[in-house]
């Protein structure tokens, strides 16, 4: 009876070591890693810095031949020309380009994309807008441009671009004469990215200008989390106006409502409850609501995808100036560098509680929290070079209004280049049996 | 009358030559003196005997000549003749030549003299001769040579003399013993031979007394009964020429000697290479039976012939002047080469029958027993034909045949998947894989094939070398020959028939066997198939030392079989062997016996590690890079968790679902609680199912696959599986009568849950293998991975990239593909993925691979194939890249071309400048046209060779690890991989398997130790 009862046990034995040994096998291994970033070229009269949040940030300018990246060295870089490449390992660049005595604006450094919406610009004979697209990849490159406007669909553009390099297409090319425009940008081959300047006159008045900041993709909710209301001053009685620009893209009409959210309340404005607009033609809604508040945000649902946003009037030193608030997605962690800008942020949504630390240019941390509802709006400290988002509320949605001596700028708040996580391969000779 | 006046007529000589015949002469002279015809005149001629021969023919009143010891036959026989004049009167003297050793029936003479009465052309005639022992036996009725020169008598060994051939026929040659020779015609000839002391010399005086236009009859009426001392080693033989007195010799020699000097002078190359040919295959059968002797003795044979050309040249002028007639006239009289294929094929059947079937004179029952009241004349009454499906046997085959062939359905063509790779068109490709240094996979290979190569390659051969035709019928038949191979080790633990088939069905459906064919486990099925083999030879595992050394090395040979194909045996062995270990060193330690405890120790120890050495190098490979050990041949695929293993259930691709739970671990916890031999039965499966248990949370990399897998246990589960059936059947065999004898009670309950949970699982296992199971990873599919268009161009390195897994866990894999998608055997030997080129194909992944395109080209791959589907990101990213240039974008997927100049074999300049030189598969003839270093993209091995203008080119390392050589001027190069190490191995293999397989057949027996009775 002695032997059964050892091999009986010595089976229980080597079955519990064995449910003990027993981790799960996996053969996928994964690296992370953020993806280089894309800054956009700074064009003929242009000027233009990056913040960054490290001096040891690495780069690469576009039409260097050679991919060896150098560090930057400073925060705040002045771009000669060049588009750059930025090696930003997670924290999202931001450039700053202005016109002198005519217009500012800013847009984040960002990713390769694979589709982008621009709602902006214009194809009248006002604009003097462009449309670039850089291909940061080392082969050619193919890319759909495909154009919207109050006219409706445009014929569709294929552009090949050189290995390393951009192009600037002007915005009346795509929809000559008409006003109201709506880019779409899909890139079919290549490491790509997109950015639009909207820049206005009228002969040699300058009327404005701005970077029109994109959208990935149509959705039936959007939120546009920082629109500035500037106040009217001492013996003006005028209001500040915007400018819904909106355009549902596929074949169905759509039907929307716009709510503003600010500090004053949350309203529906006139006429924006269940508004229907065709479908395949940019609508252009003026919105003149009377707010005590600097900035507001307004939450468009639809019955369809629909992509929008608002351009508002600003005046500064005198001059006119107009800046395009863009939708963002929700909040999720993240970094960005604002060295040399101190904007103000704008948080959008039903219950905020967010909280932000902000790393100064001394290295110091300091930490904020940011708790509201439906809109609350934060000022950075001048002397911040990055903000990080540590935590979110859900669906809370954030923007950032900069003013400069030459002009307003808007900046979505959201990273430009997200943790990719991607699986390591490994070497199968499985993969050559049917 | 007129017969007798015919006989009368002629004159017989009867001349009796005698060696050392002291045992059979007084037969023979009695058999002389009491002929129906008597003789005319009669001497004896003595060839030195130093016996009573001499006094028994002395005392028989016969005269006797005596001559030197090593006279020949022939020689004998003139002497005796011209002891006699000639005749001087009209009658025909015939010369009656009797040996000492044959025994003339008393109408011999008689029959012999009516035989050539009406047959003038009559040179000779010889009568039948028939077994001195048992006089039943024919020996001879006229005799030939084959062209082999073995001695043709066109009779089955022993054939029993029922008259079949009777009669009186023409034959090229009658033997001596008992023969009659027209005197004239034998002087004419000049006798026999002088060269031919003993053997043969009848044929060839047959034969040239054909081709000088006279007959040659056998006489079957007449009968001599013949001992055929000297051809059976019961004498010595002493005549001239008898190198070492070996008869077998002197016979081979002189049978080279008859074809040489008879045949046609065209006929003579041929002939001389089917002696010479035959002549080995000979030898090396006697070396197999361990008889040395008659193996040097037919090497011998001939080489002493051919080493004296003037012998034969004399002997063809000799013959010459008496020939009258072409030599081709006896082409009549020799045996066609079917026959004697046909009758070698009879024999060996035979042989092997006598020892696979013996007969059982037990089961021999009298007719008079069955029938014993009725009518004798009343046939037995026959039974139907329909009545075998009845027996279980039977029924249970023709059941798994027909629900494997519904399962297999899908199965029906080529196979592949699983484990399996798909397998090469030819045999040739298989023996070429196992014999080849350097494989083309990968980025190439010197490691040793495994021998379960050659042996497909040889189960090949014989289907013509349909490699997967073989495949497909192997799968096919697989869970059959389980079946029989297990009901064979079942019938030897019940007499019950209907237990041990239902079992061995079981056997063949149990989880392990239906995961092991489903994914193409070769190693596990052949495991199942031998498996219940081993207990049945292998009966004296604890007192081993009753296993004659012969035996053991048969074992060795049958787990060499199983090394080949995986080295799971060796571990099985091994463990095996220390425990029994164990055990023998407790006897000893209460014995004391030395002996027994070294006898055991070697023995146990030859059948662990004989096998290891007849599988090398593999086998000595898998000591370096353990995981070896524990691989399985084809793909590495995971095996199951412990928790599946410990139920029997192996796990993996195709196995069964975990809720269809086997009794396999039931029927073991039982029986390791019962006091039957079950018990013992199921601490070996305990055993195998722990360990099993244990190895199920190994995890190797191996075959190609960088990637982890968690090891197979189905070998280990086949032991368990084994034992678990083995142990049921012993229960159920012995619980069986008390069951029916007693009230119901818990025995009864125990059965009865035994076997419902039997019941159930077959049931639903087979439901699962006829639906399921049919779809499982094994199929029959002519799909292929590589693109047309890829594969046309030769030998080029093509990096793929696949996502594999199931839906839900996928993941992305590659491998270098050499223009073709993974044959049979390639697994096995593909090398481990160099690291800069899995950083390379990472950083194509991730988006980083700006200098991948670069890396590529430096190891010689040109293109990189992503095969659909697959996520369109990385194409695109891939896209993006430089030094990638899209050649097609097709359904199967995208491929792109690596920029650059880049191949197998390419001249680098001084001055950077890359050409591509022409390749062939692995070695190469080819021109550089200036100095510069040549890059062989294959992995370096010190066996790589470039030769240029005779001379060896210096060979270095490049930093990719990669073998370059430097040219230091224009000229010829050939490329080559030497493959003398190799050969060594394969020639070291051979030697010791002939050795070990010499050892293992039974010994051959000398004719001397051959008994009488046996001999006829």
């Amino acid at each position: 009876m002695r032997r059964p009862i050892i091999a009986l046990s010595a089976l229980t034995a080597s079955f519990a070591l064995a449910t003990l040994l027993s981790a799960t096998t996996s053969n996928s291994m994964y690296s992370q890693s953020y993806p280089a970033v894309v800054c956009p070229p700074t064009l003929g009269g242009l000027s233009s810095q990056i913040s960054i949040s490290s001096t040891k940030t690495q780069f690469q300018r576009l039409e260097n031949r050679s991919t060896k990246t150098i560090p930057f060295n400073t925060l705040r870089y002045a771009v000669p020309k060049d588009s750059l490449v930025v090696s930003a390992t997670g924290v999202t660049p931001v450039v700053w380009q202005s016109r002198s005595n005519s217009w500012a604006g800013g847009a984040i450094c960002s990713g390769p994309i694979t589709s982008a919406w621009f709602v902006g610009g214009s194809s009248d004979v006002t604009t003097r807008g462009k449309l670039i697209i850089v291909n940061s990849g080392l082969s050619e490159a193919s890319v759909d441009v495909q154009a919207y406007s109050e006219n409706g669909v445009q014929p569709a553009t294929t552009l090949t671009l050189k290995a390393k390099s951009y192009s600037a297409l002007p915005l009346d090319s795509l929809a000559t004469g008409d006003k109201a425009l709506t880019v779409h940008v899909l890139a079919r081959a290549g490491r790509i990215n997109a950015f639009m300047v909207d820049e206005l006159g009228a002969g040699l008045r300058a009327l404005g200008g701005d970077f029109v900041n994109p959208v990935t993709a149509p959705a039936t909710t959007v939120v546009i989390p920082a629109i500035p209301n500037q106040l009217p001053k001492k013996g003006q009685k005028a209001f500040a106006t915007h400018t819904l620009r909106i355009l549902t893209p596929f074949e169905s009409d759509a039907k929307f409502t716009l709510e503003l959210l600010s500090a004053d309340g949350n309203f529906i404005p006139v006429g924006f409850d269940s508004r229907s607009i065709l479908a395949g033609k940019v609508t252009e809604l003026k919105i003149s609501p009377e707010l005590s508040a600097s900035a507001f945000a307004v939450r468009i649902k639809a019955t369809e995808p629909i992509v929008a946003s608002i351009s508002s009037k600003v005046a500064i030193n005198g001059r006119n100036d107009f800046l395009w608030s863009t939708p963002t997605p929700a909040l999720t962690k993240m970094s960005m560098a604002i060295t040399g800008l101190s904007p103000l942020i704008a948080f959008a949504g039903d219950s905020i509680d967010v909280k932000v630390a902000v790393t100064l240019i001394n290295g110091k941390k300091s930490f904020a929290t940011i708790k509201a509802s439906d809109i609350a709006t934060w000022r950075i400290p001048n002397a911040a070079r990055s903000i990080t988002i540590i935590s979110s509320s859900r669906d809370t949605y954030a923007g950032a209004l900069v003013a400069s001596s030459n002009g307003y700028g808007y900046l979505p708040i959201t990273a430009g280049s997200v943790l990719t996580r991607v699986e390591i391969p490994h070497s199968n000779i499985k993969v050559l049996n049917p | 009358m007129a017969a007798q006046a015919a006989l009368d007529e002629n004159r017989v000589i009867a001349i009796i030559v005698t060696h050392d015949g002291q045992i059979w002469l007084p037969e023979t002279v009695a058999s002389l003196t009491s002929q129906t015809r008597a003789v005319d005149e009669i001497v004896a001629v003595d060839t030195g005997s130093i016996d009573a021969t001499v006094q028994l023919l002395k005392s028989a009143r016969i005269p006797v000549i005596n001559t030197d010891r090593d006279s020949g036959f022939g020689e004998a026989v003139s002497i005796g003749l011209n002891s006699f004049e000639r005749s001087s009167d009209a009658v025909t003297e015939w010369i009656w030549l009797i040996h000492d050793d044959c025994a003339p029936a008393p109408t011999c003479l008689e029959y012999l003299l009516a035989a050539v009465i009406d047959r003038p052309q009559v040179a000779m005639v010889g009568p039948k001769l028939l077994g001195w022992h048992n006089r039943t036996h024919l020996l001879e009725a006229g005799i030939s040579i084959a062209g082999n020169g073995a001695r043709w008598t066109g009779l089955e060994p022993l054939e029993y003399d029922q008259g079949q051939h009777d009669g009186i026929h023409d034959v090229l040659s009658v033997s001596t013993a008992g023969a009659l020779i027209r005197r004239d015609i034998f002087e004419e000839l000049g006798g026999f031979d002088k060269n031919l002391a003993l053997f043969r010399d009848d044929i060839d005086f047959g034969w040239r007394a054909r081709v000088a236009g006279h007959s040659v009859i056998a006489a079957t009426s007449a009968v001599v009964y013949h001992a055929q001392a000297s051809a059976s080693e019961r004498r010595s033989v002493d005549v001239k020429g008898a190198f070492l007195q070996r008869p077998l010799l002197l016979d081979r020699r002189n049978a080279a000697y008859v074809l040489l000097a008879n045949s046609t002078w065209w006929m003579i190359p041929w002939i001389a290479i089917q002696l010479l040919g035959s002549a080995m295959i000979r030898s090396i059968g006697y070396l197999l039976a361990k008889l040395p002797g008659y193996a040097s003795d037919e090497l011998l044979a001939v080489a002493t012939l051919l080493v004296k050309p003037g012998t034969i040249i004399r002997a063809r002028r000799e013959r010459k002047e008496n020939r009258f007639v072409s030599s081709r006239v006896v082409a009549t009289y020799i045996p066609p080469r079917w026959s004697q294929i046909r009758l070698s094929g009879s024999r060996l059947l035979d042989k092997l029958r006598s020892r696979l079937l013996p007969e059982n004179s037990d089961s021999s029952t009298s007719v008079l027993e069955s029938i014993e009241d009725e009518d004798l004349l009343v046939p037995a009454k026959g039974v139907s034909w329909l009545s075998i499906f009845r027996k279980p046997a039977v029924a249970g085959f023709i059941s798994l045949a027909l629900l494997t062939l519904i399962a297999s359905r899908m199965r029906l063509g080529s196979l592949i998947g699983g484990a399996l790779p798909a397998s090469p068109d030819g045999a040739r490709d298989l023996w070429r894989s196992y014999f080849e240094s350097w494989h083309q996979v990968g980025m190439g290979s010197s490691q040793a094939s495994p021998p379960w190569i050659a042996i497909l390659a040889v189960c090949a051969s014989i289907l013509f070398g349909k490699a997967p035709l073989f495949l497909t019928l192997f799968f096919l038949s697989a869970p059959l020959a389980m079946m029989a191979s297990a009901l064979r080790l079942f019938k030897k633990l019940t007499q019950n028939i209907w237990i041990s088939v239902p079992a061995s069905f079981i056997y063949a459906l149990s989880p392990v066997a239906i995961a092991a064919i489903n994914s193409g486990r070769l190693a596990t099925v052949v495991f199942l198939i031998v498996a219940p083999q081993i207990p049945i030879l292998l009966t004296n595992w604890r007192g081993i030392e009753k296993h004659s050394w012969r035996q053991i090395f048969t074992f060795s040979l049958i787990f060499a079989f199983l090394y080949s194909f995986t080295l799971v045996a060796f571990l099985i062995c091994s463990g095996l062997a220390a425990i029994a270990l164990i055990g023998d060193y407790q006897d000893y330690s209460k014995s004391r016996n030395k002996t027994l405890f070294l006898e055991r120790l070697k023995r146990r120890l030859s059948l662990v590690f004989v096998p290891i050495i007849l599988t090398a190098p593999y086998s000595f490979e898998a000591f370096i890079s353990a995981s070896k050990f524990l691989s399985e041949p084809g793909m590495s695929l995971s095996g199951g968790p412990a928790q599946l293993v410990i139920l029997g259930n192996p796990g993996g691709a195709g196995s069964l679902p975990w809720w269809l739970i086997s009794p396999l671990l039931l029927i073991i916890i039982i029986a390791l609680f019962t006091s039957s031999a079950a018990k013992t039965i199921a601490l070996y499966g305990t055993g195998f199912l722990s360990t099993a248990v244990i190895f199920s949370t190994f995890s190797t990399a191996t075959h190609g696959d960088s990637g982890q897998s968690r090891v197979w246990v189905g070998t280990f589960l086949v032991g368990a599986t084994l034992a678990a059936s083995a142990a049921g059947v012993v229960i159920l065999d012995r619980i069986r009568a008390v069951l029916v004898t007693t009230n119901i009670h818990f025995r009864h309950i125990l059965a009865a849950l035994l076997l419902v949970a039997t019941g159930v699982y077959s049931i639903a296992a087979l439901g699962w293998s006829l639906t399921a199971g049919a779809t499982s990873p094994v199929q029959s599919s002519r799909s292929t991975v590589m693109p047309a268009f890829l594969t046309a161009e030769k030998d080029t390195k093509t990096i793929v990239l696949r996502e594999i897994g199931s839906s839900d866990a996928k993941s992305i894999q590659f491998y270098i593909s050499r223009g073709k998608d993974i044959t049979l055997g390639e697994p096995d030997v593909a090398p481990k993925q160099l690291s800069e080129i899995s950083i390379a194909v990472q950083a194509l992944i991730d988006g980083s691979g700006i200098s991948s395109s670069e890396v590529f080209a430096d190891f010689g791959i040109k293109y990189v194939f992503v095969k659909l589907p697959f996520g369109r990101d990385v194409i695109r990213t891939i896209d993006s890249f430089g030094g990638f240039t899209r050649a097609s974008a097709t359904s199967t997927g995208v491929v792109w071309r690596v920029a650059g100049v880049t191949g197998r074999l390419v001249l680098v300049g001084e001055d950077g400048t890359r050409t591509l030189l022409e390749t062939g598969d692995v070695g190469a003839r080819t021109r550089v046209e200036h100095p510069g270093r040549v890059l062989l993209t294959e992995s370096f091995d010190r066996s790589w060779q470039i030769l240029e203008n005779g001379y060896r080119l210096e060979r270095v390392k490049s930093q990719q690890q990669l073998p370059i050589f430097i040219a230091t001027e224009a000229g010829e190069i050939s490329l080559l991989h030497d493959g003398t190490i190799r050969r060594a191995w394969l020639s070291f293999e051979i030697i010791v398997w002939i050795l070990v397989i010499a050892f293992a057949t039974p010994s051959g027996r000398r004719k001397r130790e051959i008994s009488e009775s046996e001999l006829a």
